[in-house]
């Protein structure tokens, strides 16, 4: 029996359509429950906030799991990272306010990312102040509250409709599949079946 | 400030599994001693500087640290080998080797390593051997661990992954390239990060042996397909080491048990020849972990193999307590 952690939100849908193809069917009720099992019973899904996936997966109350890469740097969480599922992709980015202007003084960045805002401009030697939001940190330069934003950008519209462009691009994301450490030994098998299955699946060969 | 409050990463034990700890911690004490392990309780304060000396300066950071009154940095001890390490250096000298030694005590980190291994206090049952090289006495500590689990009833129920570091490290010696790359590598490789370290491979083919490596987990076949990628001498006496080892394993009918992981390079800093981790089914996490380290004891000014392993008392209690009775 092993447990799949899958993120809720945008990459769900997705992850159920690639778990399909690999001969993973959780059916479409799966959309409104909190887990599912599978046709198989060998298979049950859980459908958690993306980033408790690496939370649950490194417990090992979930074997495995699929994520998006941002998340996974953000979490810093000691997991295994064979295989990039190539949904759901997107840059994580630096934005400003495409006329320019910026407070005096430290430069102020609004992020649900602090780990990886703090990691990219310490690198670059620049002292920040960074302000963690849970949601909508485009609205945060036009309102003043930050000269800057770190966040998640697939099409470049929220960013544009809040007058914002891209700065520099931090790194680019796409769904991962995960897998806990003591899984990957004990389960062994089904792990590496699953795990084989769904690279198939990515490539486009039929399972 | 309630009473009530306990600081985080501390826990009691009461009534059952209190009994259960112990029965535990005796199991493992009784095996180790009909293994002539010797008993040693070290100190639980000392120099932070000794564990900077025994774990590296990464591991050592995470203990509770305070200052003696005349100013020296002190640590509550976060592993029990830098002291062993030290004492069969110094006060141990003189007897004859190999020099067995076990302990039970408790170790304390301020930081975890990972979120899920988060307790700051648990204690450790471990052994080492020490001067003792070879096969055998990597042999010798495997089939140590392996009774202890048996006895406690875990057969069929855990998998301890043997390695050789320099496997990987014969490797990444022919790659030739500079530190923060090498570790960059490493941390991939431990990672199973596939997809960024196809982004190595696909710049220069001297990379993709990384890729091939990283599947490489199971039994002795894995050591087949690794022979065939590699040509460096010193990745393959270490190969080599790993299949007396297997063919040892297999003798005393342990290989169910076992499982070769050439990808396994989580300890390179500290390990010089076999590593190995334990995992428990309902453990999320592993459960102990042991190797050989032959440049430790020389930290304290004595040049001698060691090879040694801890269990993690707490987490082997936690899985035994949610066992059906016997």
């Amino acid at each position: 029996m092993i447990t799949i952690a899958i993120a809720k939100g945008r990459m769900q849908d997705d992850a159920l359509a690639l778990l399909a193809r690999a001969g993973v069917c959780f059916g479409s009720s799966s959309l409104r429950c909190l887990s599912s099992s599978d046709e198989s019973g060998e298979h049950t899904a859980i459908f958690v906030k993306p980033a408790d996936v690496p939370v649950y997966v490194e417990y090992g109350i979930a074997d495995c799991g699929i994520v998006g890469r941002d998340i996974l740097l953000e979490s810093e969480a000691d997991l295994l990272l064979p295989l990039d599922l190539g949904i759901a992709q997107c840059r994580l980015v630096v934005a400003g306010r495409s006329d320019g202007a910026q407070n005096r003084g430290m430069l102020r960045v609004a992020t649900k990312y602090p780990v990886l805002t703090s990691d990219y401009f310490g690198k670059r030697g620049t002292p920040v102040e960074i302000i963690r939001l849970s949601g909508s940190v485009e609205l945060a330069p036009a309102l003043g509250l930050a000269d800057v934003i770190v966040d998640l950008v697939e099409t470049g519209r929220t960013l544009r409709e809040n007058g914002l462009s891209v700065i520099d691009v931090i790194t680019e994301s796409s769904g991962r599949f995960v897998v806990n450490r003591a899984s990957y030994q004990l389960k062994a098998k089904p792990i590496t079946q699953l795990l084989n299955a769904l690279n198939q699946a990515v490539s486009g060969v039929p399972a | 400030m309630h009473l009530s409050r306990i600081p985080p990463g501390m826990r009691y034990y009461v009534g059952a599994q209190a009994r259960l700890r112990r029965r535990v911690e005796d199991t493992a004490m009784s095996v180790f001693e009909r293994c002539r392990y010797e008993e040693i309780t070290t100190p639980s304060v000392d120099y932070y500087v000794l564990f900077e000396q025994g774990m590296g300066t990464t591991e050592a950071q995470r203990s509770f640290r305070f200052t003696d009154h005349d100013g020296r940095l002190l640590a509550l001890r976060p592993d029990v080998t830098s002291s062993v390490a030290r004492a069969a250096a110094t006060l141990l000298a003189e007897r004859p080797r190999p020099l067995r030694l076990c302990y039970a005590g408790p170790v304390f980190k301020q930081q975890s390593q990972s979120p899920a291994e988060w307790r700051r206090e648990t204690t450790q049952l471990g052994c080492e051997l020490i001067g003792s090289e070879g096969a055998d006495a990597d042999l010798e500590v495997l089939l140590v661990a392996a009774e202890i689990l048996n006895r406690l009833g875990l057969s069929g129920n855990y998998c301890i992954t043997i390695n050789n570091v320099d496997v990987f490290n014969g490797i990444l010696e022919q790659l030739s390239v500079e530190a923060d790359v090498q570790e960059d590598i490493r941390r991939l490789v431990d990672s199973r990060a596939l997809p960024e370290l196809s982004l190595y491979s696909s710049g220069e083919n001297k990379y993709r042996v990384l890729s091939q490596l990283v599947p490489l987990s199971g039994k002795r076949d894995v050591l087949d397909q690794a022979e065939c990628l590699i040509s460096n001498p010193r990745s393959k006496t270490a190969l080599e080491q790993l299949r007396q080892l297997w063919r040892g394993l297999e003798a005393n009918g342990l290989a169910q048990s076992f499982e070769i992981d050439l990808a396994d390079v989580g300890g390179l800093d500290y390990y010089t020849g076999l590593s190995f981790k334990i995992f428990v089914n309902g453990a999320g996490s592993r459960i102990g972990r042991g190797g050989r380290y032959d440049g430790l004891i020389s930290n304290f000014g004595r040049t001698e193999p060691a090879v040694g392993f801890v269990l993690n008392l707490d987490g082997l209690t936690e899985v035994l307590s949610e066992q059906p009775a016997e």
